[in-house]
């Protein structure tokens, strides 16, 4: 049976320390400026701001990539195929060869977690880091979280998940019902993004 | 009485062309620039990722869906008889110029202008693209047989009776222009598009933008004496024009109006930014254009209606750059994160920045693009003699000379 690969992230865990979004920048060798993974705010209105009067104050953070949609509206927007669901295991890929930089796909994503290089790629380290098997980041084309597919193919988890330091990722097979991300969701109560878009997303929040 | 003289004297069409070649020299320089040192020339970022160039291309493609409705009308509607002369004008200058500056502004706002190919090689049925793409092309064609079939007609070469056939195929595709709206209105990630009334909206739009560029070509033309038109017929193509700006007008004020009711959700905060945020200067000049275009229109002197005809146009751009803005600046998930334009903000992003305004690159490749068409039309109506058809019809001297010997 085709795999649904997935992310549980437990948001009484996160820290908010970024430590995930560094492991996923420097695996995939991604350029200035550019981040796949971003910690965000709930509620608070700055970074590592509370909400509440003290002392009733409360800090949320949140982790933000792809959500690997089950219904991706990218894919559906995409006018040349660029963007594609796997039928193997769901991951949302995007070959940098065929995007003609529309940025439909941009638009359509209602989690805003697509980016486009709006110049050529630069990199403050002067050397390669990372797998060498991520494709090389060009000029005018729309990038994003992939799952680390280049790992997955190799039966490891994506780089964000186990440089976690509070242990809040998990990374696994919906379909499969014994996997740590089922019997989380089946024992922790969850939410999803923007359920009622319909995009069904395969990230799920513990609360 | 002498017939309208069919040829403006070369001089002015030659002062025309060179300053239109000029502005496109210019954004053929600016779009070198931006295809080697990449978008980030524009004013556009991760949250507003369409801006001045996506507005051009809305704007153009409802020029050429609203000429081929106005040209294929008049030869449908016994009542819009009095049009027929300048059909051809029309769909030369609606049709196939502007259909030249909508693809280019997609071919400008893309990053990969030399892979459009794939869009026909391997295209995705289900994207909205690919619908406009198919739309525009059809329009392309349908212009050019139907230019064509005109000029035949003007030249007695082929009956009036043949043009019936396209004119049909041009009013249905006119009313696709509907579609185009498609990519806007069918996203679930932008619930400030995503309501019926678009479609229509597209339509009214595509009516005033068509109706109001041919009013001032037509009065201009005039002037030139390249064709006679009676005022009459210009202040009924700005009544209808009014007409159909005060349509548009009430879409608008519906959205806004059911934006303030709610006084929470999602709608509200779009609306709020619109109306009294950091989009509101952009709000209200759309409105007073809409006001100035409304009553400039229903005055019967010429130069107020190319006036009101000029506001009506910049009051739709106004609309579908707002449309744009207030989405994409206002996304649903708006969660800070650092600050600053940079990715790594929150998906709020650079919403500190405020509204948006295009960069001096886009403008000017903008320009260049319209400059481009105009060049194309002033090109075509010196070459083809587009003129009305007074000066085909056979010369009536030769036959008092005959009776008086």
């Amino acid at each position: 049976m085709a795999k649904r690969l997935g992310m549980v992230i437990d948001t009484v865990r996160c820290q908010g320390c970024h430590t995930c979004c560094m492991a996923c920048k420097i695996e995939n060798n991604l350029p200035d400026d550019n981040w796949w993974n971003r910690v965000v705010m709930v509620d608070g209105g700055e970074m590592d701001t509370p909400v509440g009067t003290y002392p009733n104050v409360s800090m949320t953070y949140r982790t933000m990539a792809c959500q690997h949609c089950d219904n991706p509206a990218c894919v559906k927007a995409c006018p040349v195929g660029a963007t594609y669901k796997r039928k193997e295991d769901g991951i949302i890929v995007q070959d940098y060869d065929i995007c003609i930089g529309c940025r439909t796909c941009m638009v359509a994503c209602p989690y805003n977690v697509r980016i486009f290089n709006w110049k050529v790629p630069e990199y403050r380290i002067n050397f390669d880091v990372g797998d060498p098997d991520v494709p090389k980041k060009q000029k005018s084309i729309v990038e994003k979280c992939t799952f680390c597919v280049q790992r997955v193919s190799k039966d490891l988890k994506p780089a964000c998940i186990d440089v976690c330091l509070g242990r809040a990722r998990f990374f696994g097979d919906f379909n499969d019902p014994d996997s740590e991300v089922s019997k989380l969701l089946s024992t922790r109560r969850h939410y999803q993004l923007l359920p009622e878009l319909g995009t069904k997303p395969s990230i799920y929040f513990l609360v | 009485m002498s017939a309208a003289k069919n040829e403006v004297p070369n001089k002015r069409f030659t002062i025309g062309i060179i300053i239109s070649a000029a502005f496109v020299i210019m954004g053929i320089a600016c779009w070198v620039a931006q295809l080697t040192q990449g978008l980030h020339l524009t004013n556009l970022d991760n949250n507003n990722t369409w801006g001045l160039y996506i507005v051009g291309f809305v704007l153009f493609t409802g020029v050429a869906a609203g000429s081929l409705l106005f040209a294929s009308s008049a030869w449908l509607f016994n009542g819009l008889a009095q049009f027929r002369p300048y059909t051809r004008i029309a769909s030369f200058v609606g049709v196939i110029g502007s259909v030249i500056a909508a693809g280019l502004f997609i071919i400008v706002d893309i990053g990969n202008p030399s892979r459009i190919w794939y869009m026909i090689t391997r295209f995705n049925f289900t994207s909205p693209i690919i619908w406009d793409t198919v739309i525009l092309g059809s329009y392309v064609i349908i212009g050019i047989i139907f230019t064509r079939r005109l000029i035949q007609v003007s030249k007695g070469v082929t009956e009036e009776k043949s043009v019936k056939g396209i004119a049909i195929v041009a009013f249905i595709a006119g009313l696709l222009v509907t579609v185009t709206s498609f990519i806007f209105c069918i996203q679930v990630a932008r619930p400030f598009w995503n309501n019926p009334v678009q479609p229509l909206s597209f339509l009214f739009a595509a009516v005033v933008v068509a109706l109001a560029l041919l009013l001032l070509v037509f009065a201009i033309l005039r002037t030139k004496k390249y064709i006679a038109m009676s005022d009459e017929l210009l202040n009924k193509m700005a009544r209808v024009i009014a007409i159909f700006l005060a349509a548009e007008l009430l879409v608008v004020l519906s959205e806004v109006a059911l934006g303030l009711y709610a006084q929470s959700g999602e709608d509200v905060q779009l609306i709020h930014w619109l109306i009294s945020g950091d989009g509101a200067v952009y709000f209200w000049v759309e409105i007073a254009a809409f006001a100035l275009g409304m009553v400039l229109l229903l005055n019967r002197r010429t130069a107020f209606c190319m006036a009101g005809a000029g506001a009506s146009f910049f009051a739709v751009l106004m609309v579908k750059y707002n449309l744009l803005q207030t989405q994409l600046l206002n996304p649903s998930i708006s969660y800070p994160g650092l600050n600053g334009r940079s990715t790594y903000a929150g998906t709020a992003g650079n919403i500190a920045a405020g509204a948006y305004l295009p960069s001096w690159i886009e403008v000017s490749l903008s320009i260049g693009i319209v400059s481009l068409g105009v060049l194309l039309v002033l090109l075509g109506l010196k070459q083809l003699r587009l003129g009305d058809t007074v000066q085909q019809s056979p010369p009536q001297v030769d036959v008092q000379i005959q009776a008086k010997v």
